[in-house]
């Protein structure tokens, strides 16, 4: 019951669209699985952090998050003032216009997606397969997957699973999430609890002894591990605060890799919202970014206690070293010392070292069935838009299957896959999938500093209006440091050229021919199609021309 | 010919406005709103004890101290597709505690939003020669049809009144298949079947019919929304999205095959499509942040064909 002098509610009628809005928990889980610590962590950022030995991550990390927390804030308010509307391309194409929209679009949510298929393919291979391998025994099985052949072979069946679940639509696929976040962070806590309550010592000998049952290593496995990265020397002394600027900032284009996407698949649906609503979005993916970071420093600490801060980042930096092929060999162990591999190595029980991994396998599954999903969504806007051809928009007619879309992303993914699975350099260029995702963003942030002013009625007439510090939109504000953030990474990345001593291995001429390659296509797509639109009678630019009011 | 379509205004002045200039702007000959012309909030603003106006929108609190801020509020309301309303602390209270006087109030500014944009029109298009057509669908009261029927400028149709676009036949539908909201024109599948036969019934030349159904053919990518609980929140946060379009609506365009289908409903579902020869239009809807998102239909009278389309954000 209303009570006199109360702040006035609307009143509203039964009509389409107005729901109830979501819970926030739903919001935080897919912003927590997309800045996935297991899958994006621990398989790059966090095992590179050994080729800066002078820098210290935990700073990095908060700095990071500090910074992303403004990227949050920027996303959740563009989300709030054009709701619904297809995310960076829709916002991008309104303040910057059309060209730059699709140009950066398509490459940082569909082109760019090619290379991430051998990406999660990698992933997929040593965080569950190579493990689970080695743990039931199947040593056919591992030396297969250690091949070219057989990753490829992962990536091929990577990305028919990643286009069958597209193909199955997105609600069967949000439930089984939503049971591997569960099982995911289950099997989390057991690998915490055993780091917090297990002895390095203990760790030790377990590893020895299990390096030997299992890969039929010989001597003392943990310090040969350790030597063979370049020993005490050559590895982070220790975990600390630090530096916590100077050398620590080198290690945050590395951690991008992994926790640049709180924003990814965030939506806003329904009618008659207000600020509530740009907060609960809002919210849901700072909770998504900072229980994350939350989790990995907890990691950290505990991988510093119970594996040994050398010992974690010796065996890392010998993956890395060996799968990029910087070295010929793989190290003490045939395969990468992941975590729960480690830690399931301490049971000295193989069954239950391999149901560990397979519950870890969820945090995979989780979050592998998006990976086309952005890519469907931009190819069906710029189809809609007619710069693509409305073919390529077509769903099967039983099963509502995007089939052209899926082919456009199928066909590609398996020649660059091949391309990562058969050569040496290709692997290498793992930021480029960050880079051209970044540059994205970039624009989206430099759009939404524009907002304000370029699209003056829009933003007014949302309730993002009503936020400003010193009189400046915080749209705005949030944009200009997103932008910042953004700028100082590939900055980093491209700077300077990698035989100059380029830290992240990606300016250098494949990974540039590689990345121009893309550019140049959307550029190429888009001029083509504005003048064969133009000799149709359509108008490309008249898309996102604002009609007069008065 | 040239055609601008939109739907599912629901009651945005600053969309409407834009509509009526759409004409000119796009080269159009008629512009038409496809259906839901009538909005779904009603902002009250206070009046309290002290003489002051009090009033919230987008969840913030704002205390109007001149009839020029409460214009001014009024005006951010109805861009925004909402209705507001001047009422006494005690009348607020009542409205409150009475489902009836609150729908008694929205079928009067119900009325009253759909007149004045009428008289917009008639003051805006009169004489320029472009056609204006608005009709109803399942958000719209029956009470409205009566007002956009009597209208000089403005036309409109329904299942019963087909519309002549020179050659071409426009046969409206604004029923849809049932939503979970219980909206005033909503039927089963079955009768909604029935319904557009008999509307089918005088549209004899397929290559000179226009559908303009509100509810978009089911699984047909112009039909995608958020899939909602029972106690309509949404499914897994948003990200399960189902098909809720109508299977009769998409039986007929499959079995009639007319020139071009345009349809609404499906706010977020912007797109286009063919199902078999026919092209299928959801220009979808962003109304609450003023855009005005929109087909524009070239027709190639001699031909009978679409000769292109485009789904703008004007």
């Amino acid at each position: 019951m209303a009570a006199v002098g109360e702040a006035p509610t609307l009143f509203l009628r039964k009509a389409t669209g107005l729901v109830k809005g979501w819970s926030k928990f739903d919001a935080f889980l897919y912003s927590f699985m997309s800045v996935n610590f297991v899958t994006l962590g621990l398989f790059f950022s966090l095992s590179v952090i050994g080729y800066v030995p002078t820098g210290q991550v935990l700073p990095a990390l908060l700095i990071s998050g500090a910074f992303i927390t403004c990227l949050v804030v920027t996303y959740a308010g563009l989300i709030s003032i054009m709701p619904r509307a297809g995310g960076d391309y829709v916002w991008q194409s309104r303040v910057l216009g059309g060209g730059i929209a699709f140009v950066l679009s398509v490459t940082g949510w569909w082109f760019i997606l090619w290379y991430w298929t051998p990406i999660y393919a990698s992933i997929l291979n040593v965080e569950v397969l190579q493990p689970l391998a080695a743990f039931l025994g199947m040593d056919g099985l591992l030396t297969f997957l250690g091949k070219d052949i057989g990753l490829f072979t992962i990536c091929v069946v990577t990305a028919l699973l990643a286009g069958y679940l597209v193909s199955l639509g997105m609600e069967g696929y949000a439930k089984i999430q939503k049971y591997c976040f569960y099982l995911g962070i289950g099997a989390l806590i057991v690998v915490f609890v055993v780091m917090l309550f297990g002895s390095r010592s203990g760790f030790e000998n377990a590893f020895n002894q299990e390096a030997t049952n299992l890969f039929g290593t010989t001597g003392n496995a943990y310090k040969d591990t350790i030597a063979f990265a370049g020993g005490h020397a050559a590895l982070p002394a220790k975990i600390g605060l630090t530096p916590f600027l100077g050398d620590s900032l080198l290690i945050i284009p590395f951690l991008c890799f992994w926790i640049l996407w709180p924003n990814w698949g965030s939506t806003l649906y329904g009618e008659v919202r207000g600020a509530s609503d740009f907060k609960r979005v809002m919210s849901g993916m700072m909770w998504g970014l900072w229980v994350t970071i939350a989790i990995a420093v907890v990691f950290l600490l505990l991988a510093s206690k119970f594996f040994g801060w050398d010992f974690f980042n010796a065996g890392n930096v010998n993956f890395i070293n060996y799968f990029y092929a910087y070295t010929d060999s793989p190290g003490p162990t045939p395969i990468w010392t992941y975590p729960p591999l480690l830690v399931g190595m301490f049971f000295h029980n193989s069954l239950i070292g391999a149901l560990l991994i397979l519950a870890f396998g969820a945090w995979f599954l989780g979050w592998a069935g998006t990976l086309f999903l952005s890519s469907t969504r931009v190819i069906f806007a710029a189809a809609f838009d007619r710069i693509l051809p409305e073919k390529v928009a077509d769903v099967s007619e039983r099963r509502h299957v995007p089939v052209w879309a899926l082919v456009l992303m199928l066909v590609p993914s398996l020649v660059v896959s091949a391309f990562y699975a058969f050569t040496d350099t290709f692997k290498t260029l793992i930021l480029d999938a960050t880079l051209v995702i970044a540059v994205t963003f970039f624009g989206t942030a430099i759009a939404a500093v524009l907002l304000p002013w370029r699209k003056k009625r829009l933003y007014e007439n949302s309730a993002m209006a009503r936020y400003k510090v010193a009189g400046i939109p915080l749209i705005s504000i949030t944009g200009a440091i997103t932008a910042l953030f953004l700028g100082y990474n590939l900055y980093k990345w491209l700077w300077p050229p990698f035989d100059e001593g380029n830290l992240y291995a990606i300016n250098n001429s494949d990974s540039l021919l590689f990345m121009g390659a893309m550019y140049l296509l959307a550029l190429v797509i888009y001029v083509v199609a504005k003048v064969v639109r133009k000799n149709q009678g359509i108008d490309l630019s008249a898309i996102h021309k604002e009609i007069p009011v008065e | 010919m040239k055609i601008f379509f939109v739907t599912d205004l629901h009651g945005s002045e600053i969309c409407w406005k834009k509509f009526l200039n759409a004409g000119s702007f796009y080269g159009a000959d008629v512009v038409i709103l496809g259906g839901d012309v009538t909005g779904k909030a009603m902002v009250p603003i206070v009046q309290r004890a002290n003489g002051t106006w009090e009033a919230s929108l987008q969840d913030h609190r704002d205390t109007l101290e001149s009839e020029d801020a409460i214009v001014e509020f009024e005006k951010r309301v109805m861009n925004r597709g909402y209705y507001p309303i001047r009422v006494s602390d005690q009348e607020y209270v009542a409205m409150q505690e009475d489902e009836v006087l609150v729908d008694k109030r929205f079928k009067e500014v119900m009325l009253d939003g759909t007149e004045r944009w009428i008289a917009m029109a008639e003051e805006k298009l009169a004489g320029t020669g472009i056609r204006v057509i608005a009709c109803p669908a399942n958000d719209d009261m029956f009470e409205i049809d009566d007002l956009l029927s009597g209208a000089q400028v403005v036309e409109t149709g329904d299942e019963e009144h087909p519309i002549q676009l020179g050659e071409f036949t426009m046969v409206s539908m604004g029923w849809t298949n049932p939503t979970p909201w219980h909206t005033f024109r909503e039927a089963e599948e079955p009768d909604l079947a029935v319904r557009i036969d008999r509307a089918l019934e005088g549209a004899t030349d397929p290559e000179t019919t226009i559908f303009n159904f509100h509810a978009p053919p089911y699984g047909s990518k112009l039909d995608n929304a958020p899939a909602l609980n029972p106690d309509l929140t949404y499914v897994s946060g948003g990200q399960a999205i189902r098909p809720v379009g109508s299977t009769s609506v998409h039986d007929s365009i499959k079995r009639y095959q007319p020139l071009l289908s345009l349809h609404g409903h499906i706010h977020e579902s912007k797109g286009a499509t063919r199902i078999g020869k026919t092209l299928a239009l959801n220009p979808g809807s962003s109304y609450e942040e003023g855009i005005l998102q929109a087909a524009v239909v070239n027709i190639d009278e001699k031909k009978r064909k679409v000769k292109n389309y485009q789904l703008v954000n004007g």
